[in-house]
């Protein structure tokens, strides 16, 4: 049963990690627009493709969250085999 | 303050003086000949021959070919890591330590001005210890070009700062006009109207290089006339 | 619907591959790493030396890496393209297709991914793109779309590989830990398929955009720059033309070959590949036109660098390649496969990999006669590939079939679950759609 939890606790874990790797990527854009703001580098380029860039990597997650909850919460009640 | 170059193709005599000049003014890496063959000449000033006509009314033309610093530079746009950029006096500049090699702006650049280091730049024995110490040896794997020899500019201005005065015409010339014994090329202040750029500038005999690609080239050719 | 397994499966063709792996699996493996291998170190070297140990030189700043780089992501977009396509469409015949598809985009788009870095003079200085890059140089957009196609495909294809995975953990296969870490505990209930079902459709519809917006982006590279022969507005659409079309080819290779190696005959029919067969005509005669179209175009303006370019193709340096690109691309492709007597499994293998190629010359016909006709009256050379180039590229290969058999080694390259669904509910769910298109048979109300 600890093996169990041990896997539990990975699977939470790796899409706690997929969220920060978006969350990281969007940053990353935000960092650069902000850079570009500083240096006066066409930051309306760079605001145009950040709208479009961030929403999706945040469906991605999202999607992905949304199964994984879905799939723990969609399980049979009886914890047996 | 906007800075540019008028070469007058009917003074230049195609010496080449101005190739030999800048690349021992800003350190140009020296190629082995075979690298040469391949097309890895490293020339920041180069010396182009146009061919026109056919025998017998055939005509050799040359004209010296420095980066035409374009006020729209279609190789500052694509730069990924702002390596290349136009500063505020109107100079394409290029900095080293920050490019990645990615060779964009080499293919945007539709002068082809730019040149690669494709190894480790190495001089002979005899050659290193007289290169300029102004102008930083570039590492391998980054993109070089023309700068207008901005390094002199830096020391011009530090000059007239410290003499307390404005800076002259003649205070800040590039390695290449210096050089050209014809004195076809003058480099100076393209807006400042007491500059001889600006008056020749506005010569009929004016004319830029793919002047219909709307780059707005800051180096002007006066035409020669027969 | 259970998932619960019965003594001999009946899909067992799918597991033995991952259950009784052969010896023949490991000696190929062996060859696969030591090329790998090889590759590596020449990689190594030209990181020492610099790109001088390729044959780049100037004018022609690009070469093998950025072809490269087009080509394979080119094929990329075989996969979830097709897939999503394929399941949006609800065509039935996709169940055995969509999984080979999707796993071909995941390993190109990384080997893809890769090959801007090994054409950087300064990889060390990569992470320069993460803190000062701009977002306004179409190589960050790129950096960006490719990010996103590659975490989107991934997903899109781990998320129905889910119940296959939950297959294998409950018939205890090794590495045990592995699929009860993948499974997400899946147990098949109704709600978990609803969930999964949900999340599908919803990725299939967001993966269409993106697989479209990364081969124009690709084309942008080009385009956005005033150079003859790239400057042109079509070439976003054009690349993705060419970038199904390969990706349909290379399908049908790796279809071609696994039907042979792992004898699932039984899944892959003959009407797969007819389908698919089709589709790469159809997909023939749209690269013609768009190349024609990209031609004449060129052609008729008679700009004069633009015509320096042409001729360079049609009748210079590169005439054998271009010549070569137009019969892999069209002529092989329109003669097999138009012909129903030569649209036989032999001869899509032969048209496939005939448009591989042909796509392959595509992309060293865009990238390089544009860069080798500047404007200016210089001395121009030619560019010749080094041994390090052919390593590199020979490499890249060698890692997409690496990657995709061991892919193979642990997950069915089928979708066993989708297969089922589709024994169970397939009939059903068609006689109904069919019945929705027929016109009601009277007036008088029935009920529907």
């Amino acid at each position: 049963m600890m093996n169990k939890k041990l896997i539990n606790s990975l699977q939470v874990l790796s899409i706690s990690l997929i969220w920060l790797l978006f969350t990281g990527i969007a940053v990353w854009i935000l960092n650069l627009i902000k850079e570009s703001l500083r240096l006066h580098d066409s930051p309306d380029a760079s605001v145009g493709i950040s709208l479009v860039a961030i929403p999706v990597f945040f469906t991605l997650s999202s999607v992905l969250t949304y199964v994984f909850i879905g799939l723990r919460k969609g399980r049979k009640k009886d914890d047996e085999e | 303050m906007k800075w540019g170059m008028v070469i007058d193709l009917q003074k230049c005599t195609g010496c080449g003086e101005c190739v030999a000049a800048c690349k021992l003014e800003n350190n140009v890496a020296i190629v082995a000949p075979k690298e040469s063959e391949m097309g890895r000449t490293m020339l920041w000033m180069d010396m182009l021959t146009v061919y026109e006509g056919e025998y017998p009314r055939l005509r050799v033309r040359q004209f010296p070919r420095p980066c035409m610093h374009c006020d729209h530079p279609p190789c500052t746009k694509v730069c990924p890591v702002r390596a290349t950029y136009k500063n505020e006096e109107g100079i394409v500049a290029q900095i080293y330590p920050q490019c990645i090699g990615c060779r964009y702006c080499m293919a945007a650049c539709p002068y082809t001005v730019k040149s690669f280091n494709w190894y480790k730049p190495e001089w002979a024995p005899g050659i290193r210890e007289t290169t300029n110490p102004d102008v930083s040896v570039r590492p391998v794997g980054v993109v070089e070009k023309c700068t207008f020899c901005v390094h002199r500019l830096q020391k011009a201005k530090e000059q007239a700062k410290s003499e307390g005065r404005n800076l002259r015409e003649g205070d800040f010339q590039t390695a290449c006009a210096e050089s050209c014994p014809a004195g076809a090329i003058v480099f100076g202040d393209l807006e400042n109207t007491g500059h001889r750029v600006n008056h020749l500038s506005h010569s009929p005999r004016a004319t830029k290089l793919l002047e219909d690609l709307g780059t707005e080239p800051k180096v002007i050719y006066l035409k020669e006339v027969d | 619907m259970e998932t619960t397994p019965v003594a001999p499966h009946p899909d067992y063709d799918l597991l033995r591959p991952i259950e009784q792996p052969g010896k023949s699996f490991y000696y190929i493996v062996a060859v696969l790493l030591v090329i790998i291998l090889y590759a590596g170190v020449l990689y190594i070297r030209q990181v020492y030396y610099g790109l001088g140990v390729t044959g780049m030189a100037q004018p022609v700043t690009w070469g093998f890496y950025i072809i490269n780089f087009v080509f394979f992501i080119g094929i990329s977009h075989a996969g979830t393209l097709i897939s999503a396509i394929l399941r949006l469409s609800q065509a039935e015949w996709r169940r055995p297709i969509t999984r080979m598809a999707e796993v071909i985009t995941a390993i190109v788009l990384a080997i893809g991914g890769l090959h801007p870095i090994i054409d950087l003079g300064r990889p060390d200085r990569a992470l320069h793109l993460f803190y000062n890059g701009r977002l306004q140089s179409p190589l960050l957009w790129d950096v960006t779309s490719i990010t996103a196609y590659f975490t989107a495909s991934t997903v899109y294809l781990y998320l129905p590989l889910i119940p296959d995975i939950a297959i294998l953990r409950d018939r205890g296969v090794k590495p045990r830990w592995l699929y009860e870490f993948l499974s997400w505990g899946w147990q098949g209930t109704e709600k978990q398929h609803k969930v999964l079902n949900r999340a599908i459709n919803i990725l299939m519809v967001v993966v269409i955009p993106i697989a479209i917006s990364v081969h124009t982006i690709i084309s942008y590279i080009f385009a956005m720059t005033v150079q003859p022969g790239w400057h042109s507005t079509i070439f976003g659409p054009y690349f993705v033309v060419g970038a199904i079309f390969s990706g349909i080819a290379a399908i049908l290779v790796l279809m071609i070959v696994f039907r042979k190696v792992f004898h699932l005959e039984r899944y892959l029919k003959q009407v797969h590949f007819s389908y698919l067969g089709l589709l790469l005509l159809v997909m023939s005669l749209l690269w013609f036109y768009f190349t024609f179209s990209e031609y004449l175009t060129g052609y008729y303006g008679h700009e004069p660098n633009e015509m320096r370019v042409f001729w360079y193709k049609f009748s210079g340096d590169f005439a054998p390649y271009f010549w070569a690109m137009v019969c892999c691309n069209f002529l092989v492709p329109l003669i097999l496969l138009g012909n129903r007597r030569t649209r036989t499994i032999p001869g899509i293998l032969v048209a496939s990999i005939s448009v591989i190629i042909g796509m392959w010359l595509e992309r060293l016909i865009i990238v390089v006669p544009s860069l080798a006709n500047p404007r200016l009256p210089y001395p121009t050379g030619i560019y010749i590939p080094t041994h390090t180039e052919w390593m590199l590229f020979l490499g890249g290969i060698s890692v997409f079939v690496f990657g995709y058999m061991m892919f193979a080694r642990f997950f069915p390259v089928i979708s066993i679950w989708e297969i089922e669904e589709g024994r169970q509910e397939s009939a059903k769910a068609v006689s109904e759609r069919i019945h929705s298109y027929m016109p009601d048979p009277d007036e008088s109300p029935t009920k529907v």
